[in-house]
């Protein structure tokens, strides 16, 4: 059971328990989506092209429309309409009228979520602050660039004050500079107790701000979970040995069989299991241990040391969120990634 | 203030920007300008019809015979409306607004409604209505202009011309519900554009058709009672003759088996009654293609009649006939007088002498020679106005609310 799931229920900002879409067409967008994202936190989204992260974010926001959608948000079902005047929400490839200015366009959809006038001039001001984008507030948003039109963006997103706040690629065409300020800008929204719902390609970026993520593959949920949580079973232990050959070395210090030479495309051959239950594998520089408790590789220092062996490092090793992301669109049977897009429905005789 | 009338208040405000950027707004809106000064710049005087200082002596149309204030309404209903803001500011409303749906459902535009708390529904709904604003603020100010310049030239306060607002509105939104429905299923302007011209043209001429139709059949209905009077008369001058004949003991020409004694003491008579058959014919004819062309205007939009109840409100009849748009005559009246009618001429005018009549033309026939009957004008303008407003507006309502109501449909359904 993971930590996530011993949050009492009123916590959850997004329960979903099932969420499908079948366009017309049989095209399979999403397959049964379960997802749950606690109040006051970074979550984040991310999958290749194809895999539904839109359409799962379009059918919260009721743009479009599930073939079943069990799950709440804020607490009602999803689709309820009053529920949205407490989301803020920034689509990825967002327009905005041209004829409008930065203050009009915060005003104007400020009123569209509820916001009394004079709340809307207030937030208006202090928003167009937090973007940097005061200077520009009375230009129309025709004559902005890229990345003033995500901040405008990000802006009329926080208008209403959500309670849950989607941002569908953040930093598009954002500058480093106002990447590092919207980072902060998510930070402190967290902290005061609004829940983020990221959705981005930027898998450093996430793994820089959020606290839980879901890895959505073709129309699934791959996993989820925070981030250490996800990659806790993927950590191991590295020890590197000055020898000129480790593979004999090593498997006579573990008492274990030598192993065929590496060859030339492998970086890693499995040695064996070691009588603690750990696996073994050898390495071009020595030694990968799958374990995250440092006490269970002291065994194996002291037989190596033993056999004289120089331990020139050791290493713990935890894989990033990129290495998650790949082994989730990695096909393990072919080891290449998954064809981008949706899956097919049986009907239409495409695989499942 | 309410969440709905917040929002309501924050789309309309959002159109009025829209508009304000448009430069079409704003040319449409100084041209409406020059055709109300150039309105103002005509009048009409004692002697006749004047234009700044110019002036044409017109002996049958000047402030004698017509007055001022009736001259102004006339020109604005006929010539301001019809023409100006029907046809010439409608087109360039819809090359204004034809863009606001398609841009409306745009990727990247919608989503940013759509997440909102407001229903679809509400959301096309106003979003459609806001469309209609473009108009309702060129009609208004138009119509401002003109009851301006009726007030100050014609001396009259004439607030009916006002309902010219919610007449063009109407008749624009016809236009842009369909305008509304192709966009939504295209998500182009041009497509939406051209559409709704082209089923605007469509309307137009099944106006006509209708209109001809409705000139047609007055015609053939004219011609049956003036055959009518004329037969009934012959007869009874021909029954008249033929008993002072037998009275006086005069010869007279003795019908064979088959043959009807009238007809034959008066030839013309005969002529005259095959032409009345003709005319029913003819009648029962356009009756027949009048009902259709009502049939199937009753299923599309009125355009042009629903700008025709502004004339309706604004010029009586009696108005019409004033400023000899309509004939004063009776269908009634009665005929001019044959000749008198003798046997010498019975036996001249037999129309079986060469296969062709020798009658002389009577008065029926004398009138439609030199084109339509006069007395059509009014028959059409009686009908058309006894064709009720609430038939008119209703109908067209209702086609309006199919057509909104199948983009309703799509635009709550759809994924965007």
């Amino acid at each position: 059971m993971t930590a996530a799931s011993s949050v009492a229920p009123s916590e959850w900002v997004i329960d979903l328990e099932h969420v499908s879409k079948t366009y017309a067409g049989g095209v399979q967008a999403l397959r049964g989506i379960e997802m749950k994202v606690r109040r006051g936190e970074i979550f984040g989204l991310l999958g290749p092209n194809g895999a539904g992260k839109s359409t799962l974010v379009k059918i919260l926001l009721t743009i479009i429309r599930p073939t079943q959608a069990r799950g709440t948000l804020l607490g009602h079902p999803v689709g309820h309409k009053p529920s949205l005047a407490r989301i803020g929400y920034l689509p990825e490839h967002h327009r905005f009228p041209g004829y409008l200015t930065g203050a009009q366009i915060l005003d104007f959809y400020g009123a569209m979520s509820g916001v009394p006038r004079v709340d809307r001039r207030r937030r208006s001001a202090e928003l167009l602050d937090l973007v940097g984008m005061t200077a520009w507030a009375t230009r129309r948003v025709r004559g902005y660039s890229k990345g003033m039109r995500q901040r405008i963006g990000i802006a009329q997103a926080l208008m209403a004050n959500p309670d849950l706040v989607v941002l569908d690629e953040p930093t598009d065409g954002v500058d480093p500079v106002g990447r590092r300020d919207i980072r902060a800008m998510l930070l402190t929204l967290r902290d005061r107790g609004n829940t983020i719902f990221l959705n981005s390609h930027l898998l450093s970026e996430l793994e820089m701000v959020c606290d839980r993520v879901a890895i959505l593959v073709k129309g699934k949920v791959f996993s989820q979970g925070t981030i250490a949580d996800l990659t806790a079973h993927r950590q191991c232990f590295e020890i590197e040995i000055a020898d000129a050959d480790p593979a004999q070395t090593l498997a006579s210090a573990l008492n274990l069989p030598p192993p065929a030479t590496l060859q030339a495309a492998a970086d890693a051959v499995p040695l064996g299991t070691l009588p603690s239950g750990i696996a073994a594998t050898l390495t071009r520089t020595g030694l990968r241990l799958d374990t995250i408790e440092a006490r269970d590789i002291q065994p194996v220092i002291d037989a190596l040391r033993a056999k004289g062996c120089t331990i020139r490092s050791v290493r713990a090793l935890r894989p990033s969120l990129e290495d998650l992301f790949m082994e989730a669109v990695i096909d393990p049977g072919t080891g290449a990634a998954h064809a981008p897009g949706a899956v097919e429905s049986a009907r239409q005789g495409g695989p499942q | 203030m309410s969440l709905r009338l917040m929002q309501t208040r924050a789309m309309l405000v959002d159109a009025y920007r829209e508009l304000n950027s448009k430069r079409l707004f704003w040319i449409t809106m100084v041209l409406s300008a020059l055709v109300v000064a150039v309105f103002g710049m005509f009048g009409i005087n004692e002697r006749g019809l004047t234009f700044l200082h110019w002036e044409w002596p017109l002996p049958f149309f000047n402030s004698k015979t017509i007055p001022p204030s009736l001259f102004y309404r006339f020109a604005f209903v006929n010539i301001g409306v019809p023409i100006w803001l029907t046809w010439i500011a409608t087109s360039l409303a819809l090359i204004s607004t034809a863009s606001i749906i398609p841009d409306f459902v745009a990727g990247g535009s919608i989503e940013l409604t759509l997440s909102r708390p407001i229903s679809r529904l509400r959301l096309f709904l106003t979003k459609f209505a806001t469309g209609l604003l473009f108009v309702a603020l060129q009609v208004s100010v138009f119509t401002l202009a003109c009851f301006l310049v009726i007030a100050i030239r014609g001396g009259e306060i004439e607030w009916g011309i006002w309902l010219a607002v919610p007449i063009v509105v109407l008749f624009f939104s016809y236009l842009f519900s369909i305008c509304a429905l192709v966009g939504l299923i295209t998500r182009s302007t041009i497509a939406s554009l051209l559409i709704t011209l082209l089923c605007w043209v469509a309307c137009f001429a099944v106006n006509v058709t209708d209109a001809v139709f409705l000139q047609q059949r007055a015609q053939a209905e004219i011609a049956v009672i003036d055959n009518e009077k004329l037969v009934a008369r012959r007869e009874t001058q021909t029954r008249r003759l033929l008993r002072d004949a037998v009275e006086r003991n005069q010869p007279f020409p003795i019908a064979k088996e088959g043959e009807d004694q009238l007809e034959v003491v008066n030839p013309v008579l005969k002529f005259t009654r095959r032409e009345l058959a003709e005319a029913r014919l003819a009648l029962a004819d356009w009756e027949y293609w009048t009902n259709i062309s009502v049939a199937a205007k009753t299923f599309l939009p009125k355009t042009s009649e629903t700008i025709g109840l502004l004339n309706r409100g604004l010029v009586s009849m009696d108005e019409l006939k004033k400023l000899g748009l309509i004939q004063d005559e009776s269908l009634d009246a009665d005929l001019p007088e044959d000749p008198e009618l003798t046997l010498d001429q019975s036996a001249k005018s037999d129309p079986k002498a060469d296969g062709k009549t020798e009658a002389k033309p009577e008065p029926a026939r004398r009138r439609r020679r030199g084109g339509p009957d006069p007395r059509g004008a009014r028959i059409v303008e009686e009908q058309m106005r006894n064709r009720t407003t609430l038939w008119i507006i209703g109908t067209s309502l209702a086609f309006e609310a199919v057509i909104l109501g199948i983009a309703c449909v799509i635009f709550v359904r759809r994924d965007f």
